[in-house]
């Protein structure tokens, strides 16, 4: 019973953190991606709103919550609220099996920063992933739009092509670390003094490729693709609930998926490697709190990676995307799942 | 000499190390870290060059006045000159050179000592497209156009112009730009001064 309570505190406790940051932290990467657009534009961006516009999230949101709150009259009510669910559940959820930080002890009780270390975690972030389609069909289906059609058709037409790939990317790290769940990924990686993005190059450029197709980042933005499509799918919300679509699916996906690219390849907390030989960490004078400092500074040069490289590209058209997904990248992860699956055995245990 | 005409498309090699996207991104990182180019318009403003086509000004009479048209349109229809007031000799060959004649309301008024002057200049910038066909056309140097390019308004009767706003446009303008030269470089910060000196305001709103 004791032990029931205890456990029942701490997931309370760990829910809480997580979700305070993730959500806290997704408002405030609105304002990060404007900096970061200005500056590569050139400009400063927001400045008025608080010392450098940094209460310009706050303002934002108070002005989305206050609009006028409408449908569309040919609409389907039911399925347009449930797209906003739909779209914020399973990316909110990833975050449940991202591990912060390694074990430690508070009052004498083990705590794993990660929520349920499940031993099919990976499986449970792309299934999750996948369900991020059903929240784009469902949205440009209940506007009773053509142009919300056309851009969850596409952005469905594109998820469904790299969802095969990024789950056939993931391959050759979990066959490497020969477990599914993230938090024994992270712990082999340290024991194998290796972070996989050193064997694993092609599979890393496939991952970020495909993450930024799943998230609709440029290069892959066809479902936005705001010169013909206005804003795609969320053309007919208002709002906060225009508000929540690319919260969700720029920030709060975004971040997810780095924080499980980080995981599967940079070594989740562990500080920089030189391959085979161990770890140097220069941030040593943080004691116990470096491994937590070096995952979030990894995930975010990762954010900031992707905000760089949307502000730069241009877009692909959509045919272009997906023979890139079919006859490009699912080749590519081909070969890697294949030779990694042929060496590893014989080299790696 | 080779001329190259075309990009020549990328190698292999260039396509497997992504070499033009690196091309890209570090020209954005450039960017990112170099000073910002904006004005922060609210606080800061800047001055646009001499020959900006803003709102209208009447120069007024001040001993400068292009010689000898203006003598010479002065006693053809005897002209009351003085000093400090609109050059104005009601010509109408601004209206007559404007693609949208009916923005101008010109009325001139017949002195007791039978000289004439100006009484009414009304232009409505409603219907104005900025074209200065009119400035091109004044003989005497009088209509001209002003820096001043905010022109936003209440009513529509702040966009009109009467006779007293254009002759304050104007002696505002012979106090600061008359006499300088025609810069229209964009990186003179002479003109940065230029514009905090003067705060040229436009007519009140009157209901």
């Amino acid at each position: 019973m004791e032990g029931l309570l205890a456990w029942l505190i701490i997931t309370l406790v760990k829910i809480l953190v997580i979700l305070g940051i993730v959500l806290g932290i997704g408002a405030y990467l609105t304002l990060v991606e404007r900096k970061v657009a200005a500056h590569i534009q050139r400009r400063p961006g927001p400045m008025v709103v608080g010392w450098h516009g940094l209460l310009q999230p706050l303002a934002d949101g108070l002005k989305l919550l206050t609009k006028e709150d409408l449908y569309p009259r040919y609409g389907n009510p039911f399925l347009y609220n449930l797209a906003l669910v739909m779209a914020l559940v399973p990316a909110t959820l990833v975050f449940a099996v991202v591990p912060f930080g390694p074990e430690f002890e508070v009052l004498g009780i083990k705590v794993k920063p990660i929520l349920t270390d499940v031993n099919i975690g990976l499986l449970l972030v792309f299934a999750l992933g996948s369900m991020a389609v059903f929240a784009i069909a469902l949205a440009g289906w209940a506007s009773n739009s053509k142009y919300a059609l056309i851009g969850s058709m596409r952005k469905a037409g594109i998820v469904v092509s790299y969802e095969v790939v990024i789950t056939f990317a993931v391959m050759g790290p979990i066959i490497l670390a020969g477990t599914l769940s993230t938090y024994d990924i992270v712990q082999k990686q340290i024991e194998q003094k290796l972070w996989y993005l050193w064997l694993q190059p092609m599979a890393f450029v496939v991952y970020m490729f495909a993450m930024l197709a799943e998230t609709g980042r440029v290069p892959f933005d066809v479902q936005e693709a705001e010169a013909e499509l206005v804003t795609g799918f969320t053309v007919e919300y208002g709002g906060m609930k225009f508000g929540l679509f690319p919260l969700v699916e720029w920030y709060i996906e975004v971040l997810s998926l780095s924080a499980i690219a980080v995981v599967l390849f940079l070594g989740g907390w562990s500080p920089i490697n030189i391959p085979f030989l161990g770890f140097i960490d220069p941030l040593f004078f943080l004691g116990p709190l470096s491994p937590f400092v070096w995952f979030i500074l990894k995930v975010s040069l990762l954010f900031l990676f992707v905000l760089w490289l949307h502000w730069t590209l241009p877009r692909y058209r959509i045919d272009q995307i997906t023979t890139t997904a079919w006859k490009v990248m699912l080749p590519l992860t081909f070969v890697n799942l294949v030779l990694t699956a042929v060496i590893a055995p014989l080299i790696w245990r | 000499m080779v001329k190259r005409v075309f990009e020549k498309p990328l190698s292999w090699l260039e396509r497997i190390l992504f070499l033009d996207f690196i091309r890209g991104l570090s020209v954005t990182i450039r960017h990112a870290f170099s000073k910002t180019i904006t004005t922060h318009y609210p606080y800061e403003k800047l001055t646009p060059p001499k020959r900006f086509r803003g709102f209208f000004g009447h120069k007024v009479v001040n001993g400068k006045e292009p010689q000898p048209a203006f003598d010479e349109w002065v006693e053809r229809f005897k002209i009351k000159v003085e000093p400090g007031k609109s050059r104005c000799v009601v010509c109408m060959l601004c209206k007559r050179a404007c693609p949208v004649p009916q923005l101008f309301e010109i009325e001139g008024e017949k002195l007791p000592d039978g000289r004439r002057v100006v009484s009414t200049f009304n232009m409505n910038m409603m219907l104005c497209t900025f074209c200065g066909f009119c400035v091109d056309a004044c003989p005497v140097d009088c209509l001209f156009q002003s820096d001043i390019h905010e022109t936003a308004g209440y009513t529509r009767k702040d966009s009109v112009l009467d006779l007293q706003t254009l002759e304050r446009i104007g002696r505002d303008w012979q106090r600061r730009r008359e006499e300088e030269p025609d810069r229209i470089w964009i990186d003179d910060h002479q003109r940065w001064r230029l514009w905090h000196e003067n705060r040229p305001e436009l007519p009140e709103v009157k209901r």
